[in-house]
């Protein structure tokens, strides 16, 4: 049957879910209603999350391009993760790496980190990770023929600008982003699925380049997050950094920006890389490595002194898990279980770790590599439209970070705390501090501490048109949004006159929308023409969506519909479903928008039924509990007849 | 901000039921949260945003006993905020005072263990503060006189909270 499906041309597309790792990445879908990774020809699901740009401008994703970084230092990026949404000066560009970052030379530039590749290329980490997208997309495409919208995985602990980053170049690869869905909550999605159980768990994710902590309760389909924290820079990279950092001095090697130097450091890190790995089941391990002047040495690592060296790594996790406890207002001993996901749960010692700090051994019967996969998968089934299970699950998540706003003295003052529930809402009211003033600056932050120059910044909103009135009479009332993937948008509105107020948006890091428009056009090989085939396609797809949602509502809540009314949607329809046979794309768009129209009165009014109807719901479930019992006694009464 | 008790539709009363919020919560959210209009068109979705943005803005009140105090004071027409409430005594100030120079004291000599100390007593006192708050709304009907009574106890509360976010700071500052 499944053959039947793979080469049907009219196969309808087939939602994706995308592990987008530090490391390793991962495509998954669903398959007879349960998760399943997709492979390679050599069988493998985990593609390297590695990109080669070879000199005659040919880019390399995955197991080949991994084999080029020892020969290649600078122009194969892995571990790009830890570069998405972060600008030129990180922290993260001075840690010991290969890479070779292109000094920017605006304030735009700034914004982004840039790697220098060949051909003399620059590229920043949305294109990088966008390659890694298209060849799992790619991947995806061998196997299914239609690739249908994605639900890429992000760190729970990602704050506003890594999320943007990853939903650009999601966008830039030409995926239809559903949703960018938390780690931790997707590895918990999988598992609650497999257990069956209610309770309440922690979720203990240790990845190549970040870690996650998050506290959730599952209860009845109901995956409600209570807290999460981490460390969006902490993984098993530190562990390999650490490792080598031990190698190089064995090796007598002085770090520096020359290649030979970038290619010892490349091969101290892969060699450390595969040392860990193999002390995971070894108790030591051997390896020979070249010194100066042709010789080599032999350097034997035990399990103990691998130990002792990623311990103070391994303690950081303490303190977030700690935090993420207390936020959850949970003691350890109330849990009644611990995920444990991310390759580096593989390292022994973490293992113990993990057991001690919550005084219980860890569940990892899902394979910690695939299982935020598995769950980005089931996700993208449901927001899909296709699965029965959209009515059982839901999953409520939690803004990571606390978001502010930059007040007089530099302090940051928090709008919406850490561990709110998204989608969430927060409105803040200002007033001018001079005669006449018509602008006004907002700095937008995230981040728990008390100055907003230590927390990070998001962005700077300038708001124009202010009517000139004289100091503290206008009232700008500012409107936090932040929607089911985490991301922020700013809006403002004058009170005195009603006008909403312009409102420019200068990201502090990051590509703002014109930039990656262009990027997009550049990927394209015939530009503007392929542009407006992915654009058709999408439309066409969004459209029957909507018409299939809508005579879903028709058979539901019909009844709200008065016969004019009735009248106007069916026409809209029908319509819509002529637009959708033909090829232009923007007489399908005319026509969701006519739609759209059309059900405008009706769609509030289900929504008020749709809130009775929850918040009868337990007045309901007994009414139909009395019913039953009703009926129960009419059966009696019948039998009863009946036996006379 | 609209009623917090009416977006959610529950009656409004201080000692709400942890555990029947959650519920409504979650019945509410499955109505509304943005997954379930995924595949809608574009004024519905933006219609059970706002929603859903709303259930959650309420829900974040309720959980939190002083937005839940100032929203049933609210309703009831009892003036709340700076300069509408009494101001605070002495005794409290001082006790403020004084627990903030633990505080101090503890983080300058990086005492984790003195700040859980503090963390427990300063606990102790806030449901203290708590239940005599749930008293008080249950004997107050809806008298607003008796309602405006439970002011004091109200703002001592919002010291509380004040410091166990200074002391969840310093927390934070020792273990990192």
């Amino acid at each position: 049957m499944s053959l039947l499906e793979i080469f049907d041309p009219a196969a309808s597309p087939r939602p994706i879910g995308i592990d987008l790792g530090t490391t390793n990445s991962i495509v998954a879908r669903l398959r007879d209603g349960a998760p399943d990774a997709i492979r390679d020809c050599d069988g493998e699901a985990l593609v390297p999350s590695a990109v080669f740009y070879d000199r005659t401008g040919r880019v390399v994703v995955g197991r080949e391009a991994q084999r080029m970084a020892a020969a290649h230092p600078t122009d194969t990026i892995v571990s790009v993760k830890r570069f998405m949404g972060k600008g030129a000066d990180d922290a993260e560009t001075r840690r010991l790496g290969t890479y070779e970052f292109a000094s920017p030379t605006s304030p735009e530039e700034a914004r982004s980190v840039r790697f220098r590749v060949a051909p003399e290329r620059v590229v920043t980490p949305v294109e990088v990770s966008a390659e890694i997208l298209r060849a799992l997309h790619q991947l995806a495409e061998d196997e299914l023929r239609s690739v249908g919208p994605a639900v890429i995985t992000v760190p729970a602990y990602f704050d506003d600008a890594q999320r943007q980053a990853t939903k650009d170049a999601g966008r830039l690869a030409g995926l239809e982003v559903l949703r960018l869905l938390n780690e931790p909550t997707a590895a918990a999605l999988a598992y609650g699925l497999e257990q069956k159980q209610n309770g309440l768990f922690a979720v203990y994710d240790l990845g190549g380049g970040t870690f996650d902590v998050t506290v959730l309760r599952l209860e009845d389909g109901v995956f409600q997050v209570k807290s999460t924290g981490g460390d969006s820079a902490l993984g098993g990279d530190d562990m390999d950094r650490a490792l080598a950092e031990v190698l190089l001095r064995a090796m007598a090697v002085t770090v520096d920006a020359s290649v030979a130097s970038r290619e010892l450091v490349r091969l101290a890190l892969d060699a450390a890389r595969q040392a860990k790995h193999a002390l995971t089941e070894r108790d030591a391990v051997e390896l020979t490595l070249p010194v100066k002047g042709g010789e080599e040495t032999t350097v034997r690592v035990t399990r103990a002194a691998f130990e002792e060296l990623v311990a103070p790594i391994v303690a950081k996790t303490g303190v977030s898990c700690r935090r993420a406890l207390r936020d959850a207002g949970v003691r350890a001993e109330e849990l009644d279980g611990v995920i444990l996901v991310g390759g580096s749960t593989r390292v022994p010692y973490v293992r113990r770790y993990v057991a001690e700090l919550f005084g219980k051994e860890p569940l990892a019967n899902i394979d910690p590599d695939l299982v935020v996969a598995y769950g980005a998968a089931i996700q993208a089934d449901i927001l899909a439209g296709d699965s029965h299970r959209a009515d059982e699950i839901l999953l409520l998540d939690v803004l990571p970070l606390s978001l502010g706003l930059e007040t007089m003295g530099g302090v940051a003052e928090k709008v919406l705390p850490r561990n709110t529930t998204i989608p969430a809402g927060a409105k803040q009211v200002f007033t001018t501090y001079a005669d006449n003033q018509t602008g006004f600056e907002l700095h937008i932050v995230q981040g728990e501490r008390e100055l907003a120059a230590d927390c990070r910044s998001l962005a700077r909103f300038t708001l124009r048109g202010i009517p000139p009135v004289a100091a503290g009479m206008a009232r700008l009332e500012v409107t936090f949004k932040v929607d089911a993937d985490g991301l922020l948008t700013v809006s403002a509105k004058e009170l005195t006159t009603g006008l909403e107020q312009h409102v420019e948006v200068t990201p502090s890091y990051g590509l703002t929308d014109a930039e990656v428009e262009e990027m997009l056009l550049d990927a394209l090989d015939h530009g503007e023409e392929d542009m407006q085939k992915r654009q058709l396609a999408e439309r066409k797809v969004e459209g029957a969506r909507i018409l299939q949602a809508t005579r879903g509502a028709l058979e539901k809540d019909g009844d709200l519909l008065d016969a004019d009314e009735r009248a106007r949607v069916l026409a809209a329809l029908d319509d819509l479903a002529t637009a959708l046979e033909s090829d232009v794309s923007a007489r399908i768009q005319g026509r969701v928008d006519e739609l759209d129209a059309a059900t405008k009165g009706w769609a509030g009014r289900r929504m008020d039924r749709a809130i009775g109807q929850a918040i009868a719901g337990k007045v309901l479930d007994e009414v139909d509990a009395s019913v039953a019992h009703a009926r129960g006694v009419e059966a009696h009464v019948d039998e009863h007849a009946r036996r006379r | 901000m609209s009623d917090a008790f009416a977006v959610l539709g529950l009656e409004p009363r201080f000692d709400l039921e942890p555990a029947a919020l959650d519920a409504r919560h979650r019945a509410l959210s499955a109505a509304l949260h943005p997954d379930k209009f995924a595949g809608s068109a574009a004024t519905e979705r933006r219609l059970a945003l706002g929603k859903a943005i709303e259930v959650n803005e309420a829900y974040r009140a309720l959980r939190d006993p002083v937005k839940r105090a100032e929203c049933l004071l609210a309703a009831r027409g009892v003036p709340i905020g700076d300069g509408a409430e009494p101001r605070p005594p002495a005794e409290l100030l001082m006790e403020i005072m004084e627990v903030r120079e633990e505080l101090a004291a503890a983080r300058r000599a990086k005492d984790l263990p003195a700040l859980e100390r503090l963390e427990r007593a300063m606990r102790t006192k806030e449901q203290a503060t708590t239940a005599a708050l749930t008293q008080g709304f249950a004997a107050a009907g809806g008298a607003v006189e008796l309602l405006a009574a439970l002011l004091p106890e109200l703002g001592k509360l919002r010291y509380y909270r004040r410091f166990f976010e200074e002391l969840e700071a310093a927390m934070d500052e020792l273990s990192t």
